[in-house]
């Protein structure tokens, strides 16, 4: 029909089919998830001082990637969520949702959501829930069931879908809450802080799902405080601080950064030696039965390398150790003004 | 409409997981204790004293179910944060309220229908009639019930349990002396309490209206017109204020 269409304007459609396809492929896909300087502001209701949650973040989150948003306690994490789920309505800036407004519906058809601490309806049992869950989004009866099925399998509830919510444990209900999220095979995940309540194990399941949904095709924005389960997770992180993104990149360029110092391994070190370098600024601590010199100068490294052979201890390794995610988020929001711990200790690192 | 029945289904799972049906079960065992009590008492007027007594006390304990389950269960919702993955999902938040009201609706309604059944089952055992004619003034009360509900989706939309309680049964009251309301202003009051009066007296919902308990005592059913009219009233205010209660709750933050 449209190469007839095509022909009667003069021109042969199979030359308008090929125009067409080119220029197909010169348009970028689309943001999963796009935030354009989106700010929140809130009123105290009592005296109605303004209080700015969000401040001008702008993200944009690309097809298949996992997407870690991190920050301590009140950054705007979850207000930032709930402004992407339509929770919220943003006080300035934009919100898109593959393309669509967040507040309309049908931008949520596509979309899981995982919200922090979940809590569920207690009066139900897990495939009850699940089934509420499946008529809100209109999904076939007899498919809710076998994905329902399926999903508690997966998450190690099976045993327990006829129980109910009111005497499930906490990390049972974070179980129920991935299933819930999964349950209309979302193109977009948000998992308010995932990890939380979980056990090693269960931790480890959910990692395993997330990459088997970024392997569908899902694209994932998670929080987590827990940023060692990040780190092999997300393919990019922000760093949120007072409602403002203050470092955004990709996990592997971060940690991609220069080596910030070797680890000498070795099975037994001379008292001397020991004094000697730490005299000198090293580090030396004892591991079990073996000793673990921290050299901050790559230029020391072959004269202290040299000196341990000809002293005859034995070397059992030698490790550069680059910068973890969690240093460098310390980092970053030391140099945003943030006093830890370890940086009043060390008299910080910034 | 498959959204608004999926959360009506769960409010009405919720509420009946509440113990209401032992609520039932003991008001049933205190009508059957109050004919035996009564009847004696009556001066053979015993049939018309149950067939009054237990439609008044059914209506006030639905309306008291409505307004005391009703103005928690959307604040319970808020407050542990139920709410917020229901919300996440392809449902408007006008869809979500319906539901809400429906299940409520449904539930007390049920319950009240219940409470007649039983009603009838004693009467027709103590006096060896059924009393037909009950069914009639539930069905007038099951339309009062819908505007209970109404007003009390209303309220919590947008207030707490306790103030949703106090404006949902002062709203009852007042409801049910709506043209005492007018007939005092009327009596030499100043023009402007008149014309407030009047603007009270239009705003109120007339559950008089509703009221047939008197007639149904006395054996007289429920004309078909009045019931007509009672049903399309029912559905206008009911409608008219779960619409105004779901343009409130739309714009509503969730912090």
């Amino acid at each position: 029909m449209s190469r007839d269409r095509d022909d009667s304007r003069g021109r042969p459609g199979w030359a308008a089919e090929a125009a067409a396809r080119s220029q197909l492929r010169e348009v970028e896909p689309l943001p999963t998830i796009l935030l354009d300087g989106v700010s929140k502001v809130y009123r105290d209701p009592m005296t109605l001082k303004p209080f700015t949650a969000v401040d001008g973040v702008s993200l944009s989150l690309e097809p298949g990637e996992i997407f870690g948003l991190l920050g301590p306690n009140g950054a705007g994490k979850t207000s930032t969520i709930k402004m992407i789920l339509g929770l919220t309505r943003p006080t300035r800036g934009t919100i898109r949702l593959e393309g669509r407004d967040p507040q309309d519906p049908t931008a949520r058809r596509r979309l899981g959501y995982l919200p922090e601490n979940p809590c569920f309806y207690d009066h139900l049992t897990a495939e009850e829930y699940l089934g509420l869950v499946g008529s809100l989004f209109s999904i076939e009866p007899r498919t809710v069931r076998r994905r329902a099925e399926a999903l508690l399998e997966r998450l190690g509830l099976r045993v327990h879908g006829r129980k109910a919510l009111r005497r499930f444990s906490k990390g049972m209900t974070q179980r129920l809450g991935l299933c819930q999220a999964l349950l209309n095979e979302p193109a977009v995940l948000v998992l308010d802080e995932p990890m939380s309540g979980l056990d090693p194990i269960g931790r480890a399941d959910v990692k395993h799902i997330l990459r088997e949904e970024r392997a569908r095709g899902a694209t994932i924005l998670m929080t987590s405080h827990v940023l060692a389960e990040t780190e092999p997770l997300c393919d990019r992180v922000a760093i949120l601080h007072r409602g403002r993104v203050l470092e955004m990149g990709s996990v592997k360029a971060i940690l991609e950064s220069d080596v910030l110092e070797w680890e000498i391994t070795t099975d037994a070190l001379p008292d001397q030696r020991m004094s000697l370098l730490r005299e000198a600024g090293h580090r030396v601590d004892s591991v079990g039965s073996r000793w673990v010199v921290r050299v901050l100068d790559a230029g020391a490294l072959q004269g202290i390398l040299r000196t341990l052979t000809e002293e005859r201890v034995f070397i059992r390794s030698v490790e550069p150790r680059r910068e973890s995610l969690e240093e460098y988020f310390v980092r970053v929001l030391e140099a945003d003004g943030v006093g830890t711990a370890s940086g009043r200790e060390s008299g910080g690192r910034s | 409409m498959s959204r608004v029945i999926a959360i009506a289904r769960n409010t009405l799972r919720e509420v009946v997981r509440e113990r209401v049906v032992l609520i039932l079960a003991l008001f049933g065992l205190a009508l059957v204790i109050a004919s035996q009590a009564l009847s004696p008492l009556a001066l053979g007027e015993g049939r018309k004293v149950v067939i009054d007594f237990g439609l008044a006390g059914s209506s006030i304990l639905a309306t008291l179910l409505t307004v005391f389950l009703g103005s928690s269960l959307l604040h319970k919702e808020l407050e542990r944060r139920t709410v917020y993955a229901i919300l996440a999902k392809p449902i408007r938040r006008e869809e979500f309220l319906v539901g809400k009201f429906l299940g409520l609706w449904f539930t007390t309604s049920m319950l009240l229908i219940s409470m007649a059944g039983i009603l009838a089952a004693v009467v027709t055992v103590a006096y060896g009639a059924t009393p037909w004619s009950v069914f009639g003034a539930v069905g007038l009360s099951v339309m009062e019930l819908s505007i209970v509900t109404a007003v009390v989706v209303l309220f919590s939309s947008f207030t707490t349990p306790a103030l949703t309680a106090f404006f949902a049964i002062a709203a009852v009251v007042s409801g049910h002396f709506a043209e005492d309301l007018r007939y005092f202003a009327s009596q030499g009051a100043p023009v402007g309490v008149q014309a407030l009066a009047e603007a009270v007296y239009w705003t109120l919902p007339h559950l008089g209206v509703f009221n047939a308990r008197g007639l149904v005592a006395h054996g007289i059913a429920v004309e078909p017109e009045r019931l007509g009219f009672a049903f399309a009233y029912g559905a206008l205010y009911a409608g008219g204020i779960v619409i105004l209660a779901g343009t409130i709750f739309r714009r509503r933050e969730f912090r």
